[in-house]
C-alpha cells in the first residue's frame, strides 16, 4: 500500500519533471546586443533618468525598434531588492532609449536591460548610485553594499 | 502574467532551494550560516557548464548539484565534531572563504568575439542560456517550480521514511540516536551532502535566471536569510521555509512604499515570531493538528 502511494506520487510528478529536465537544448550562437547606460539624478533623491544606447554587438549598428524594460536588483541582497521593470521609450536618435528609475536606496544596483521584439536578450550593467553621482562599477573598485 | 510578478515568483522559487537546504540541516539540529557557499558553487558550476562548455541546462544544473554536494561533504567531514555556535561559525568561515576565492577566480574563454566566464570581483556575466535557447521568463519560472515540486515531494517522502525519522532523531538528541544504533556521523554527512546539492541546484537556477552572478551576491546576508526562512515559516514541514521565503520576499515586495525601512520591519517581525512561535508558524504541533484534521476529514467522507 505504501509502495503504491509512492508509485502514484512519482506518476503524478513525471509531467512536471520531464519538461523541467528536457526543456534543454545545447546553446547556439545568436545576435547579441551591447549597451551603454548613463543615469543622472532627476527630481527626488532616488529618482534617476537613464539613457541607454543599444548597438548590435557584431555590426555595431544602433538597435532600433526594440522593446526595452529596465529592472534592477541589489547584488548584496539577491531577490529582495527587486525593482519593477521600467519601460524605456525610444528617442529620436536611433538606438537611444530613455527610462526613469525610482530606486529603494543608494548603493550598487545591477540594472537588467531586458530586450524583446526583433531581438531577445538581457544585458546587465552594475552601476553605483550615490546621490547625484552615478558611475559604472569596474573590476577592482571597492564594492558597496546596500545602505540600510 | 506581468513580467514583474514572474520575476518576483521566480526569485521566491530560487531562494526556496537555499531555504530548504538550511531547513534540512536544522532538522538534524545544526544551525548553519554557510549554505550560501554551496549556492555560489552551484551557480558558478552550472554557469560555467552551460555558458562556457555548451552543456544543456539539465546537465548544468546536475553539475551544480554535484559540485554543491561534493563541497558540502568535504566541509561536513572536518566539522563533524562541532555543534551549535562552533558549527555555525565554522560554516560562516567556510562561506566567506568561498566568497573570497570567487573574488580571485578568473577563468574566461572567447566565444563569438566576447570573453565569457568568471572574472574575479567583476563577476560572471553572459550566462545567456535561456536567451540563446528562447526560453521565456514564464517557461523558466515553470522549470523552477517544476523542480521545486519534485524536491518538495522528496521532502514529503523523506518525512514518512526511516531516513527522515533518523534525521529528526539526531536533531532532537544525537547521543540518544547513537544509543539507538544510528550512525550519527554518517547521517550528518548525508544530510550535509543533500543540503549542499539542494543549494547547488538553487544556485544554478539563480545564475540562469539573472544571467549574472558575482561573489558579493553570496555573502552572509543570504546565509542569515536562508536560515531565518525555516525559523519563520516553521520546522514542522518542508513547506515552512517556503512560507518563510514568501513572507520575506512577498511581504517586502508588497510594502515597497516604506522603501528603506522594510528591512527594519522585517527584522522586527522575525524577532516577534521567534518569541511567539519559537519553532516557526508551521511548527510540528500545528502540522500534526492539520494532519489529524485532514485524516478525520477523509474518514468523514468515507
Amino acid at each position: 500500500m505504501k509502495y503504491q502511494s509512492k508509485a502514484t506520487a512519482v506518476r503524478w510528478l513525471m509531467p512536471v519533471l520531464l519538461p523541467a529536465v528536457f526543456l534543454a537544448h545545447p546553446a547556439f550562437a545568436q545576435v547579441r546586443a551591447k549597451a551603454d547606460v548613463t543615469c543622472r539624478q532627476a527630481g527626488g533623491p532616488l529618482e534617476y533618468d537613464c539613457i541607454v544606447k543599444l548597438i548590435n554587438a557584431r555590426s555595431s549598428e544602433p538597435l532600433s525598434g526594440v522593446s526595452l524594460t529596465i529592472g534592477a536588483d541589489m547584488p548584496s541582497m539577491p531577490g529582495v531588492h527587486h525593482l519593477r521593470p521600467a519601460v524605456a521609450i525610444e528617442d529620436q536618435e536611433r538606438g537611444t532609449y530613455r527610462a526613469k528609475l525610482v530606486l529603494d536606496m543608494h548603493g550598487d544596483w545591477a540594472l537588467q536591460l531586458n530586450l524583446s521584439g526583433p531581438l531577445r536578450d538581457r544585458i546587465v550593467k552594475v552601476l553605483r548610485f550615490e546621490g547625484g553621482e552615478v558611475g559604472e562599477v569596474k573590476a577592482g573598485q571597492g564594492r558597496k553594499a546596500h545602505g540600510h | 502574467m506581468d513580467e514583474y510578478l514572474v520575476g518576483v515568483l521566480s526569485n521566491v522559487g530560487v531562494i526556496s532551494f537555499v531555504a530548504l537546504s538550511a531547513y534540512l540541516l536544522l532538522l538534524t539540529g545544526e544551525i548553519t550560516f554557510g549554505q550560501q557557499a554551496f549556492f555560489a558553487i552551484g551557480a558558478y558550476a552550472a554557469g560555467i557548464a552551460t555558458a562556457m562548455w555548451g552543456w544543456t541546462l539539465a546537465a548544468g544544473l546536475g553539475f551544480g548539484a554535484l559540485a554543491g554536494a561534493l563541497s558540502a561533504t568535504i566541509v561536513g567531514v572536518p566539522t563533524l565534531r562541532l555543534h551549535g555556535l562552533y558549527f555555525a561559525i565554522a560554516t560562516l568561515a567556510f562561506a566567506e572563504m568561498v566568497r573570497i576565492l570567487f573574488e580571485m577566480f578568473r577563468y574566461q574563454i572567447e566565444i563569438d568575439g566576447e570573453w565569457v566566464g568568471p572574472n574575479g570581483a567583476d563577476g560572471f556575466r553572459d550566462i545567456r542560456y535561456i536567451f540563446e535557447n528562447d526560453i521565456s521568463g514564464m517557461e523558466f519560472m515553470l522549470i523552477i517550480y517544476g523542480l521545486l515540486t519534485v524536491i518538495l515531494a522528496g521532502f514529503m517522502l523523506l518525512e514518512r521514511s526511516r531516513l527522515g525519522v533518523i534525521f529528526r532523531m539526531i536533531g532532537e538528541d544525537e547521543v540518544l540516536a547513537g544509543l539507538q544504533g544510528v550512525s550519527v556521523a554518517r547521517y550528518r554527512i548525508l544530510a550535509a551532502a543533500i543540503a549542499g546539492a539542494l543549494a547547488g541546484i538553487g544556485g544554478g537556477l539563480y545564475a540562469h535566471l539573472t544571467t549574472y552572478i558575482e561573489p558579493r551576491i553570496f555573502d552572509v546576508m543570504l546565509g542569515v536569510h536562508s536560515l531565518a526562512y525555516g525559523l519563520i515559516g516553521g520546522l514542522g514541514t518542508a513547506l515552512g521555509p517556503i512560507l518563510g521565503v514568501l513572507i520575506d520576499i512577498g511581504l517586502l515586495e508588497s510594502i515597497r512604499a516604506l522603501s528603506g525601512y522594510r528591512m527594519i520591519i522585517f527584522g522586527g517581525l522575525v524577532a516577534l515570531l521567534l518569541i511567539v512561535r519559537p519553532r516557526g508558524l508551521l511548527d510540528e504541533r500545528l502540522v500534526h493538528r492539520i494532519g489529524v484534521a485532514l485524516r478525520g476529514g477523509r474518514k468523514m467522507r468515507v
